[in-house]
């Protein structure tokens, strides 16, 4: 028994990461842009986390300062591909090459320190007693509830139910016809876009402030990578997000609880699964859906430049 | 007579040449502004770099060890966008090559002239064998490459790292994390440089050539420009996705398999300084000219080198990567930039 609790423990602990970064990457596909730099922002954000809260002992504080500086580069980003326009791949994986360099660089001064302030668990009355499934859901800390339940049905909401996120969708599907129905293009790529890059540093530090509470090279590992798979995988959707994120949070808490029962396998091996598992994700739906000819929707105008002056 | 800026489809070649010296340029600066910032002489790390690398034949060695790998995984990723695709899982693929010369150097004995040939053709398998299950999805279910690339990159990561101080581990010295010596070394051409810079050096001129003047290399072209109008004129496009990114990982295996036998000859965890990720780079900086292949990966080499350099003065290699992540920001912005030219007003006629 306890050891399913603690899997889902652990599995809703490591999905909610690629949760965070996979909705900025939601946000931001929904407008046409593809964001390639999520690994290098998770890496930013993580190191940000970590070096305020040594100055600032306060979780929040630290998440906020992720998320500014997320948006800062994001901003830098947008402007390179929304602007200038610049190719959206080399640009995404500029970002990583500048985020994973910088974060490296700078955090080799906190190296192996612990984070002096975490997340703690809130635990919801009632819901908590649940057996199996209250300790994995309902006593977590405050950014599960976050990115599990607040983000996504306020972002569900803003992109389905209202006029504006018809308008952002419309950007994404077919930029021309939006700018000629008087919706700003360049301003709404510009802004989701950077907003999206904010949710990916915070989900940096998520990892740092509540997940792995220390800062050293290399700790995202892939994890934006993996971020940006699921997207594809999520369908773009949200919700689906939140879901595809909990499955992808089981095959990485698999690793870690056969590690630390000692199983016959290489903790190396084990570590191998989220990646081998986001392949399979990624490849095999396309199979099934190329049979029922039924091929997943992306945005239309999905990295594409919308250029105004030239038809 | 008025002016204004035209986009056109493609960049002069000169305007784009102009660009990336601008981007490298702008690059540097802004590296320096923040190495000022952070309370270091920018002249006097420059003043050192430069020194180091051109004042002694050593600098000059170091400069050519860090090439060859470059060269091919800039090759690699170059083949690859000849077809209009991304192999961004060059360092898996190096990883891979490297990990199965390894294993034929290890446990396979031999006299050296049969072995090196070995190890070059393992090398090969392996980085094929690496970049198998994204060429199948991308040519037969359309899987889009980049990911399903990159995630590899993790797994051969870790897979190398597994071999190297799990069961190949050196039992005997006191070397940590890596396997015991490897008998077969590159024979060298010039100081520390071996052979496999000019192996890097042929292979090159070899690809360009089949691309640029054999008819297989038009087709691969044309289904890169334009797939549809490359199927209809008859051209397998599914055979040449196959056969490129194949070719691709080859390379990329080959350049493992050379810091295996040439450079190393050890299989350590991190045995590749980044190739596979500085290749993208080189590739992205040279378009699509093998002569600028070369340039590039002097280019990357030598930032490279200033790197470990520079590790004496507290700076580390991920300063490096970050300043490489710059060159790549402000090159593709650049790229775009260069489509622009000035124009009469009355002779446009868009």
């Amino acid at each position: 028994m306890d050891i399913i609790t603690g899997l889902l423990t652990t599995a809703v602990l490591a999905g909610g990461v690629l949760a965070l970064a996979a909705l900025g990457e939601v946000i931001c596909q929904r407008v046409g842009v593809v964001n390639l730099g999520v690994e290098g922002l998770m890496a930013l954000g993580a190191v940000t986390a970590i070096a305020v809260t040594i100055s600032v002992p306060n979780p929040s504080v630290g998440f906020a300062a992720a998320l500014l500086v997320g948006l800062c580069f994001g901003m830098v980003f947008a402007m390179a591909t929304v602007l200038f326009r610049a190719n959206q791949v080399l640009c995404g994986l500029a970002l990583t090459l500048m985020g994973t360099g910088l974060a490296a660089t700078v955090g080799r001064a906190f190296s192996g320190m612990p984070a002096k302030a975490t997340f703690q668990p809130v635990i919801v009355p009632y819901l908590s007693d649940i057996p199996i499934l209250g300790p994995a859901f309902f006593s977590q800390n405050i950014l599960v509830y976050l990115t599990f339940i607040i983000l996504p049905v306020a972002i569900h909401y803003l992109m389905f139910k209202t006029r504006h996120g018809l308008n952002m969708r419309a950007v994404g599907e077919n930029p021309g016809a939006a700018d000629a129905a008087g919706i700003p293009v360049l301003a709404m790529r510009f802004w989701y876009v950077s907003l999206g890059a904010a949710l990916a540093a915070g989900a940096g530090a998520y990892l740092t402030l509540a997940f792995v509470p220390s800062w050293s090279d290399g700790i995202v590992a892939g994890r934006g990578w993996i971020a940006v798979a699921l997207v594809i995988f999520a369908r773009y959707r949200p919700m689906n997000v939140v879901m595809a994120a909990l499955l992808f949070g089981l095959i990485t808490a698999l690793g870690y609880v056969g590690q630390a029962r000692n199983w016959p396998v290489a903790p190396a091996l084990l570590g191998m699964l989220p990646y081998l598992g986001t392949l399979c994700f990624i490849i095999v739906p396309v199979i099934v859906l190329r049979r029922m000819r039924q091929l997943p929707a992306a945005p239309a105008a999905l990295g594409l430049p919308y250029f105004r002056d030239v038809r | 007579m008025s002016w204004r800026l035209q986009r056109f489809p493609s960049p002069k070649p000169s305007v784009a040449l102009a660009v990336r010296a601008v981007a490298i340029l702008l690059a540097l600066v802004v590296g320096g502004l923040v190495v000022a910032v952070s309370g270091l002489n920018p002249f006097a790390l420059g003043n050192q770099v430069m020194k180091s690398t051109f004042g002694s034949s050593f600098g000059l060695e170091d400069l050519g060890l860090l090439a060859t790998p470059l060269i091919l995984t800039g090759l690699a990723v170059m083949i690859t966008r000849r077809i209009g695709l991304w192999n961004i899982g060059a360092e898996g693929q190096f990883y891979a090559g490297a990990l199965a010369a390894a294993a034929i150097g290890l446990f396979v004995e031999g006299p050296a002239w049969l072995m090196l040939p070995a190890m070059f053709l393992a090398g090969v398998a392996g980085g094929m064998a690496w970049i198998t299950i994204p060429t199948l999805a991308r040519a037969f279910v359309g899987v889009n490459e980049l990911i399903t690339t990159l995630l590899l990159n993790f797994v051969a990561t870790l897979l190398v790292y597994y071999f190297a101080t799990g069961p190949w581990r050196d039992r005997g010295a006191g070397t940590l994390g890596s396997t015991p010596r490897i008998r077969y070394e590159m024979p060298e051409l010039w100081g520390m440089v071996h052979w496999g810079f000019a192996i890097a050096v042929v292979l090159t001129v070899l690809a360009a050539a089949v691309l640029s003047f054999t008819r297989w290399g038009y087709e691969v072209r044309i289904s890169g420009a334009n797939p549809e109008n490359a199927l209809y004129a008859g051209i397998p496009v599914r055979r040449r996705i196959i056969a490129v990114m194949l070719l691709s990982g080859a390379v990329a295996g080959v350049a493992g398999m050379l810091e295996v036998a040439g450079t190393v000859h050890r299989l350590q965890g991190g045995i590749s300084n980044n190739f596979g990720y500085l290749g993208i780079i080189v590739a992205v900086l040279a378009r699509t000219s093998c002569l600028g292949v070369f340039a590039a990966a002097a280019l990357m080499a030598f930032i490279l080198n200033a790197g470990i350099i520079l590790q004496t003065q507290g700076l580390t290699t991920s300063a490096i990567v970050a300043l490489t992540g710059l060159v790549l920001l402000f090159t593709a912005i650049g790229d775009e930039f260069a489509h622009y030219r000035l124009v009469r007003a009355d002779r446009a006629t868009a």
